[in-house]
This record gives C-alpha cells, structure tokens and sequence, in this order.
C-alpha cells in the first residue's frame, strides 16, 4: 500500500479505536447488555428444554443445537446496539453538520466508529455465550479450525450488516424527524426471520421468502454455521452475507449523498 | 490575496409550522404546511489573507448559517462563496484540510478520552504523518499551555482548559483559515484574556486568518481588526475596528453634579437623566463641541463632580443591532 494510502485508510482503524475506547469507558452499559445477553439465553434454554421435553428434534435441531443456535444468533443483535439513536440524534439535533466537513468519507468514518464501539461490546458478550452455552447445552459443537474460521469470519459480517443496516435506517432522519418506528420494524422482523427461531422452524412459504431478506444474514447465518456446518452450504451463507453488506454500504452511501444535501442547521 | 469570498451569498430553508389546536395539527399531518425562511440575504465581503474579522450580529440575523456556507456544511441557495479559492459548497473535503473551525458550544474532542487521543484522531483524519503530527502537536501544548493536562479525560476539564484544547485540535493540521464561532462562551475573565492572547498571536505568528462571531465586545476588540455586521441576513456594517470605534467617539456621556441643587437648563440639549442636583447628557459632538457645553455646566453653579465619558462599544454595536443607524449606504 502507497504512504498515501495508507495514511487514508489509517484515519478509519484511528477512529475504530478511539471508538472502542470511549466504548470502554461506559462500563455499566456493556455489563448491562452482557446481563441482558445471559438473561435472555437462560430464558430461552428453559423455553427450549420445556419444548424438547416431549420430542427429541425439531426441525432437524436436537436442545443442544437450538441452544447454541440461540447463543450465536444474539451475539451480533446484543454487540451492534445503539448506532442508530447515535447517528439519528446527530442528525435530528443538527449535530451531524459539524461532523460532514471533515477530509474523510463520512459513511466509512461512522462505520468505523461504530464498529470500534461494537467490537469491544461484544468481545464480553462472546465470552458470556460461550461459558452459558458450555453450562447449559455441552460444549459447543465445533469440529475444525476451518469450522472455527468461518463462523469467525460470519460474526464479522453478521456485526458488520448489523451497524450497516442500523446507520440506513438512521440516515432516513434527513427525511422523518422520528423515524424511530423504522428501527423497531426492523428489529422486530430480524426477530423472526432467523434470530430467536431457525429459519428452518418457520413454515415453509415465510423460511422461503425470508431467505431474500437481509434478515438471515444477520443472525441465521453464523449460528447455522456453528451448529450444522458444512463447507459448500456454509460458504453460501457467507457470501450472501458478503453480498449483503455490500448492498447495504451502497444504500448508506446513497442515503447520505442525498440526505447531505437537505442538511438544514439554523442558528448556533 | 484573498481568504474568504462571500458574494450575494443567500440561504433559504424550508421550515415546517405546526399551527395551534387539535384540528390544525390533524390537517398537517395530511398537508404538513411549510413556511421560507431567508437566513441569509445576499451578503457579500472580502477578507484578505492573514486577517482577522469579527462577524457580528444579534441571534438569528445569519451568523452560523453564513459561517456553515463558508465552511462547505450547508450548500447555499443562491450567490457564490470562495475560501482559499475554493468553492466550499462543491470542494468541501478539499477546503476541509486548508480551514479549522471552533463551535464554542459544540466539541470536537471525544469526552470520556483524553485531549491526546482527540488529538491523535484529528491527526489521523487530516493524514498528518506520525513525525509531522507530534512535532505540531508538541507545538501546540506548549504554546496553548495544554501539556499538563493532554493525558486527562476531557471529562475532567474546566471549560477554559477544554476551549484551549478545542482551539488547538483545530489547529493541529496548521489550517490557513481559522473560523471560530462564539469561542469564549462561558469562560471566566481570565480564560477569556488567555484564548483572546492566543488567538492574536496565531494570527501574528503563522498569517492565520481569522474569521470570529461572538456576542463578547472583549472578543471582538482584542482579537480583530475589522468588523462585519449583519442583521435580518444582510451586511448592515463591514468596516474597521478603528472606524467603528469611531463611531462610539461621536457621542460622550456628560455626568454633572452641583455642590447645591442647581436649574440645570442647556439650550439645545435634554439631559437623560436628572435630579435636582446632577444630570447626564448624551451629546452628540457632532452637533454640540464639548468645551462650549463644558464651560455652560461650570456656569450654572458650584460644580462638585464632572465626568467625560466614550459611549461604549458595545452601545454602539446595540445601537446598529437595534435600528440599523449604520446600515450600509
């Protein structure tokens, strides 16, 4: 890489960090979505072993893989929360108008941040899920270091789309002073398309229909990873993931291109 | 050579109006009215390299808005801005890395960090190379007096260490231009005297140009060799310091007070306030000289007190806010 690129791209890994250390410094809300993160887990593995009680499978998903299907599919839901008020609020409160001037590209720049700031949330999360998925469900089901690589590289993605998706939605407050309603659709939805359930346990039409959403690639696809690995099925997973993220980096850039350009900031 | 270009530049929003009472509120949500608001009508001025003007104006007469035009964060409605020779509406990142800006009421520095790690952030974002950042950054702690404290969250400054801090950051990548928007909001009399030193012996030092907007005289006096005053978002005033202050010397403020009381009676002239022994004079020296209306007050009894007194700066300035008396001819 040239000096000058890489002075480029260092402005992005600076901010990254300086994010994640600010992140850091809020102790008592990472240890809240840690709490939270655990509470949810032992909610569901009661749910779970109440509904294993009477069937040994489900779907093809035995307690042990709907419970580390659970751990997995929360963590990047748990480690990405927050980018949108973050970014919304700036824009609502006229705040963002002096972040736009800056050399840098403003979406990558927020990205970075956020991704800064989720990495250290979720490290912890990561953490917890393991220690409550070895106690409750047996240790995890991983096979290979290929295995181990993938689901990594999945997380990765699955966090990425998370705060992707989260700066699109945010962005539409150029447009609807409370746009609120939007984060909570889509939350709600990336609920029921592969969070709390696998896309397997939906009826057919609704698991066909939700693997054209975004919504699997947020959840469904590491936690697949990790419980029913294989290397073609997971590979696919991992590129629509790719794919997907792509999509969405393209929307923020269009959002903010054309919401930049209805910045309105009166008075100081 | 010119710094900052402002020509007929103009801004119009578009501002939603929620109208009183239930029935008005369910109409706008189905046909949301709207209203323009000029915030900026055509304002033109030059600022030469290495300048420093004040930029005054009452609240809401256009300020932040013209400082955003110029700083490339709102795209205008219509005329041309030109800073450093460039169009900062259409080079905005280009123009981002030749300026620094200080909102006095927004931070740039990241609160629960250190000023060093805001510091190595804005570093980064203007590509300064390591060595380049450092020997700057050393620069600046030293001149700013911020050495002691780079290491201590920002959370735990006073305001006065903050601004400096703030004033600093947005100096690391040595901008030519330097707009400061109400810097010394809230700062003691001290810290104030302190940034305003600062601020002038940049200018002196690195040719800085300076571009301020503060409602504080103290500011605008110490720091700045020019003002512009704008109101309802046109120029009202654009002229020197000198000739401003000027305007504050064609009037006095006579203060007289008699040993007894006194009839105090002037031809021609109304004291503004009386009792029944002193009164005080707003004269206006162009139309009385003040050794005739000296002599006069001496000569209507046994004076205990006299004072001559400047009318203030900041008279003045209110005076120019409140009815336009030096509205551009």
């Amino acid at each position: 890489m040239s000096s000058a690129a890489a002075l480029k791209a260092r402005k992005y890994l600076v901010a990254a960090s300086a994010s994640a250390r600010a992140r850091a410094a809020y102790r008592g809300d990472f240890l809240g979505s840690v709490i939270a993160y655990c509470l949810f887990v032992f909610v569901f593995s009661r749910v779970w072993r109440s509904a294993y009680a009477a069937r040994p499978s489900i779907a093809g998903y035995d307690y042990a893989m709907s419970l580390w299907y659970f751990v997995v599919a929360e963590i990047p839901y748990f480690g990405s929360s927050g980018h949108f008020r973050e970014l919304a609020g700036d824009i609502k409160s006229g705040q963002v108008a002096y972040l736009v001037a800056r050399p840098y590209g403003f979406v990558g720049y927020r990205f970075a941040q956020a991704a800064g700031s989720s990495l250290v949330a979720v490290l912890p999360i990561l953490g917890a899920g393991a220690a409550l998925g070895g106690l409750v469900a047996g240790p995890p089901p991983l096979g290979s270091a290929a295995q181990a690589a993938l689901l990594a590289a999945s997380l990765a993605l699955a966090l990425a789309l998370q705060i992707l998706l989260q700066l699109a939605l945010a962005l539409t407050a150029f447009w609807v002073e409370e746009n609120s309603a939007f984060l909570w659709i889509y939350q709600k939805l990336a609920l029921v398309a592969g969070t709390l359930l696998p896309l397997e346990f939906l009826p057919e039409t609704a698991s066909r229909i939700a693997r054209w959403t975004p919504f699997p690639a947020l959840a469904y696809a590491p936690a697949r990873i990790l419980v029913a690995f294989a290397p073609g099925p997971s590979l696919r997973l991992l590129g629509a993931q790719a794919a997907w993220c792509a999509a969405a980096w393209i929307l923020c850039l269009a959002l903010y291109g054309r919401g930049r350009r209805r910045l309105v900031s009166q008075g100081g | 050579m010119g710094a900052i270009s402002a020509r007929g530049l103009s801004k119009t929003f578009s501002a939603k109006v929620k109208p009183e009472g239930l029935a008005a509120s369910l109409r706008s949500l189905v046909k949301p009215e709207r209203r323009l608001v000029e915030a900026v009508r055509g304002v033109s001025f030059e600022v030469e390299r290495g300048e420093a003007v004040a930029f005054l104006g009452p609240n809401g007469a256009g300020k932040s808005t013209t400082i955003k035009m110029l700083t490339g964060i709102l795209h205008p409605s219509g005329g041309r801005a030109e800073v450093l020779g460039l169009d900062p509406s259409r080079r905005r990142v280009e123009l981002a890395r030749s300026i620094g800006a200080v909102f006095g009421q927004k931070s740039q520095l990241w609160f629960h960090l250190p000023p060093s790690d805001s510091f190595r952030l804005l570093g980064a974002v203007y590509e300064l190379d390591r060595r380049a950042f450092e020997a700057r950054r050393d620069e600046l702690a030293e001149r700013f007096g911020i050495r002691d404290y780079l290491d201590v969250p920002v959370r735990k400054l006073s305001l006065g260490e903050r601004i400096r801090c703030e004033i600093a950051a947005s100096l690391l990548h040595s901008p030519a231009a330097l707009f400061l928007d109400e810097p010394t909001i809230g700062l003691d009399v001290v810290a104030k005297r302190e940034v305003r030193a600062l601020l002038e012996e940049l200018r002196a030092d690195e040719g800085t140009t300076i571009f301020l907007t503060s409602h504080d005289i103290g500011d605008i006096e110490k720091v700045c060799k020019r003002a512009i005053v704008i109101h309802h978002g046109a120029v009202v005033v654009d002229e020197s310091m000198k000739d401003l202050k000027h305007r504050s010397l064609a009037k006095k403020l006579v203060g007289v007070k008699y040993a007894r009381p006194t009839a105090i009676e002037l031809p021609g002239l109304e004291p503004v306030k009386r009792t029944a022994d002193a009164a005080r004079f707003e004269v206006d020296t162009r139309a009385h000289r003040i050794e005739e209306l000296l002599r006069a007050l001496v000569e209507l009894g046994e004076v205990e007190d006299l004072t001559v007194e400047d009318e203030s700066l900041e008279s003045v300035i209110a005076a120019i806010y409140e009815d336009g008396a030096g509205r551009k001819e």
